[in-house]
């Protein structure tokens, strides 16, 4: 198929679960996906509003691409989820960025709402397709086919985390290699997507975690049902979906299953901290877990070199209990 | 049984009268204070906003003064609003408090009576029958007097820059609103509403001056509670400029109760109109409305917008980042003022003497 043109992709936010989908859906209609670079270095962050580090950087990544693609993808991440929702901020992100870009590049910010019903991605997708001048026919092949790449994605999503350096968890062309050594210890990290894989966030904590001989597992290892478990009887229901996993899954790690549970947060995300006051206080009247948890909130003044003394105290605390256990 | 509720601006009287006319004991917290923020700063971390932080020092004080159940409104996605009640509860739970917790829900859903039940039967054993009996006329008791508290704060915004003793209005209104808080039967009430509405406009005014007009937006609880926004509204009247605001307690039950269908021309449904040339979605709790506002207001002519919201709340942070470039599209000057538990009381005074001397200077400029 000829190449219709360049779409960009911000690597921020979403990017850091759906790429993949988007991914093959863009391509397989014929569209060139470009991906924006990393940032590394704070004084390259665009500070266009006062919001929380990933939504600045979804802002500096739009910068990045906004000369080099003819539209822009940053859709209106309203639910992705039957009941629950995102974060408010998600809803004017694609705003945000046309204000920051000045209204110079196209983005195709289609709303995506899954609490409207079980088609409801398909048709948000239809609309993408439209936008992009392919037919009904296209878009809906292509969402089909996309569909099954991500589900294939997905299943080897664990072992591509332990395997693969974090800068190459969503190169599609590289493949995961085969299983080296098991790690001694099982660790959960829990946060927020962007907060676990971005290595501009946390400073690439994923490689240093695996260089001291932990093995990570995540929320996406988990069923709903498993995270339902632990939220669903509470006075009120959480109604974000990623704090409802956030909640959910560290409930559930911290009452056995991993030697470990570490929580990325970032500094302003409110849900975190909202959250996060909620999951101590709880912890403490419950009178406590014996598995370890370690709490780290992260912003653009975070050094490597903080983070790597914080990591190898836990993982001492980690081995002790290990080792008394026995 | 001795019910409490959280401070907001006037609305201790609208409970009190509640609670007082249906003959159910209450504690009234004490007004918030350095020490309230303190409580709740204490028992909560950085980035909560402002709001949950008062609230909760409230709740903590009136429970150290012997009250046993707390009585909170209720607020549905996507703001954290909505999830106030779970998280306080647990601390309060980890602190060793005992308390009931009620919770009014936002809209009358037959999820929301569900999870009410339980707390209301206990409830419900406490009250007598006569409690229940008069219950709707306290109800009515505490709107009117909610309302007749509105009319005399909107009066004062009206007077306070022309007042000639400075700090006169602001006497007056308090002496008015204890008037009003005070009255037991209707007819005192009118009488003291009449009373409040008279002292104010009695009051000695310098009619020549024309004042400033200023629009206050922003996140409810930081618009309507002048301890939250340490007396933005008194301190920019007192300035000489004519405060505005269409954030008040009525708006907000009105809005819940969906009596704003009629309403299709109300200001809140023009200010989201007006939002969508910036907005493409309703990014919920007051961020289209404030976006919406300063652009209308800039094209009726006022000299000015103060956005204020609290640190890191999520939706008015997404209007703040909007509203700097509205400021310059629509070429209105907008100060926006973000508040958390820090002593700022004297910094905000020198931000807002600082724009108004920029208002005037347009003024003369123009």
């Amino acid at each position: 198929m000829e190449e219709k043109g360049r779409l960009g992709i911000p690597r921020a936010l979403m990017f850091y679960r759906y790429f993949p989908f988007w991914h093959s859906f863009f391509e397989r209609l014929g569209w060139k996906v470009m991906v924006s670079d990393g940032v590394r270095q704070k004084e390259k962050i665009v500070y266009f509003e006062d919001s929380c580090l990933p939504m600045k950087l979804l802002v500096t990544h739009a910068m990045q691409l906004k000369e080099k693609v003819d539209h822009l993808f940053i859709p209106r991440l309203v639910s992705i989820h039957r009941t629950y929702i995102m974060c408010p901020k998600f809803r004017g992100a694609p705003d945000i960025v046309r204000l920051a870009t000045e209204r110079k590049v196209s983005i195709i910010d289609e709303t995506i709402d899954l609490r409207k019903g079980g088609i409801s991605l398909l048709q948000s997708f239809l609309r993408i397709g439209e936008r992009l001048g392919a037919s009904r026919q296209e878009s809906k092949k292509a969402f089909r086919e996309a569909e099954q790449s991500f589900s294939q994605f997905q299943k080897g999503w664990t072992d591509r985390i332990n395997r693969l350096p974090t800068r190459q968890l969503f190169e599609m062309d590289i493949a995961t290699p085969p299983a080296g050594r098991k790690a001694p210890l099982r660790v959960a990290f829990i946060g927020h997507p962007y907060n676990l894989f971005d290595i501009d966030i946390n400073k690439d904590l994923l490689a240093l975690t695996k260089s001291l001989g932990m093995e990570i597992i995540t929320s996406d290892f988990l069923s709903e049902q498993e995270i339902d478990r632990e939220v669903s009887g509470l006075s009120k229901e959480i109604y974000w979906s990623s704090g409802r996993e956030i909640v959910g899954s560290l409930f559930h790690f911290l009452s056995g299953g991993v030697d470990g549970v570490v929580f990325l947060t970032s500094f302003k995300c409110g849900i975190d901290a909202l959250l996060q006051e909620f999951i101590k206080r709880r912890l403490k009247v419950r009178g406590g877990s014996s598995i370890p948890l370690l709490i780290l909130s992260l912003d653009e003044h975070t050094g490597r070199e903080g983070l790597t003394t914080r990591l190898e105290a836990f993982q001492d605390v980690v081995e002790q209990r290990k080792t008394e256990n026995i | 049984m001795k019910v409490t509720f959280p401070h907001l601006g006037s609305m201790h009287i609208f409970c009190k009268a509640i609670a007082e006319t249906a003959g159910i004991p209450y504690i009234v917290p004490p007004e918030t204070s350095r020490k309230t923020l303190t409580l709740g700063v204490l028992h909560s971390n950085e980035c909560i906003c402002l709001p949950f932080k008062m609230i909760l020092g409230n709740f903590i004080e009136a429970l150290q003064m012997g009250a046993d159940t707390i009585v909170m409104v209720g607020s549905g996605p996507p703001c954290r609003l909505g999830l106030y009640d779970l998280v306080q509860k647990v601390i309060l739970e980890d602190m060793g408090l005992h308390y009931r917790w009620l919770t009014i829900p936002p809209r009358l859903t037959w999820q929301a009576i569900w999870k009410n039940h339980e707390e209301t039967k206990e409830l419900r054993k406490e009250l007598s029958a006569r409690n229940i009996f008069l219950f709707p006329y306290g109800l009515w008791m505490g709107w009117k007097k909610m309302m007749a508290c509105e009319a005399l704060e909107q009066l004062a915004m009206k007077v306070r820059p022309i007042e000639i003793k400075r700090g006169e209005t602001q006497k007056r209104l308090k002496k008015a609103l204890s008037w009003v808080d005070e009255a037991k039967t209707p007819r005192v009430l009118e009488e003291a509403i009449q009373k409040g509405k008279a002292l104010l406009q009695e009051m000695e005014q310098d009619r020549s001056r024309i004042p400033f007009k200023v629009a206050i937006i922003g996140e409810l609880y930081t618009v309507m509670d002048p301890h939250i926004n340490r007396g933005v509204e008194q301190k920019l009247g007192e300035l000489g400029v004519e405060v505005t605001r269409t954030s008040w307690f009525s708006t907000h039950i009105m809005r819940s109760l969906r009596k704003n269908k009629a309403d299709q021309t109300s200001e809140r449904t023009r200010f989201f109109e007006a939002s969508k040339a910036y907005l493409g979605y309703d990014v919920g709790a007051e961020c289209n409305v404030s976006v919406g506002e300063a652009i209308l207001r800039s094209k009726e002519g006022y000299d000015g917008v103060v956005h204020l919201m609290p640190f890191a709340c999520m939706p008015e942070t997404t209007a703040s980042g909007i509203l700097t470039k509205v400021g310059k599209d629509w070429d209105i000057p907008i100060l926006t003022l973000i508040l958390d538990e820090q002593e700022i009381e004297g910094r905000i005074q020198t931000l807002l003497e600082a724009f108004v001397e920029m208002l005037e200077w347009k003024r003369r400029a123009a």
